[in-house]
């Protein structure tokens, strides 16, 4: 079970935010993201030394400021359902990049930026390297074809 | 690109709004929200520090210093909550007698 699978399945569920400050808030759980920023709604917030305290409709909460956070324990019970379906729906990895590269028909000046470039070798270097020389839309692609180009 | 635009809250809503900032380093400040980004840098205009206890920075005090209009930087930024609603309460967790 991750740390933040467990706070996504907590959404909708009261629960406690201790910051690095010593603050704590106690509201309920709106959203939350990859990096533990959070969103809290109806929220009672209390000062360090725990005599203080503030009633507020909602707040922002970034991730980093956060020392722990305390969830009600149902939501253990759901956050396991939610990791079986996950696994389960996971695709096997896919070769990133597959037709990439030597798309000769490209947007003219948008070539994508030298990828591929291995697989060109050779072959495409006339085209390449012919609009690299062109103008500036070769700038990216073409810093090592336009330079052979010139030379 | 992907990863940007999807903040967990969104300002939107409190543009023009009076928000309390709480800044990493103790400085808590209200103001306006005028703009931000998706850095969650803030644009707060007429804003306002709240200044703290020189003895205990913890604490804020009644004191203010009036800032007028300030960006302040997202990486800073710990707390975001709109100044409308938010009040000092009573302790509200105390048990009644005899709890």
């Amino acid at each position: 079970m991750l740390p933040l699978s467990l706070l996504k399945t907590a959404q909708g569920h009261p629960m406690l935010v201790e910051l690095k400050n010593g603050e704590t808030y106690n509201g309920h759980l709106v959203n939350c993201d990859t990096w533990m920023n959070i969103h809290l709604r109806e929220v009672i917030c209390t000062s360090k030394d725990g005599d203080r305290f503030w009633r507020m409709p909602e707040c922002y909460i970034r991730g980093n400021t956060i020392k722990y956070l305390r969830v009600p324990d149902e939501v253990i019970d759901k956050v396991q359902e939610e990791t079986k379906s996950r696994s389960d729906r996971k695709p096997p990895g896919v070769g990133r990049g597959r037709g990439r590269g030597g798309r000769e028909d490209g947007p003219g000046g948008r070539q994508t930026k030298g990828i591929g470039r291995g697989l060109d070798d050779g072959g495409s270097k006339g085209a390449g390297g012919g609009r690299g020389r062109g103008g500036p839309g070769g700038k990216a692609g073409g810093g090592r074809g336009g330079g052979r180009g010139r030379a | 690109m992907s990863g940007r635009k999807e903040t967990v809250l969104d300002l939107a809503k409190f543009v023009d709004k009076g928000v309390q900032v709480k800044l990493t380093g103790g400085r808590q400040v209200t103001g306006t929200l005028k703009g931000y980004d998706q850095l969650l840098n803030l644009v707060l205009d007429e804003a306002v520090e709240f200044l703290r206890d020189s003895d205990d920075p913890l604490k804020t005090t009644d004191q203010t210093r009036r800032l007028g209009l300030i960006v302040c930087r997202g990486t800073a930024v710990m707390l975001v909550s709109p100044t409308d609603g938010t009040d000092e309460i009573a302790n509200p967790f105390s048990q009644p007698d005899g709890a």
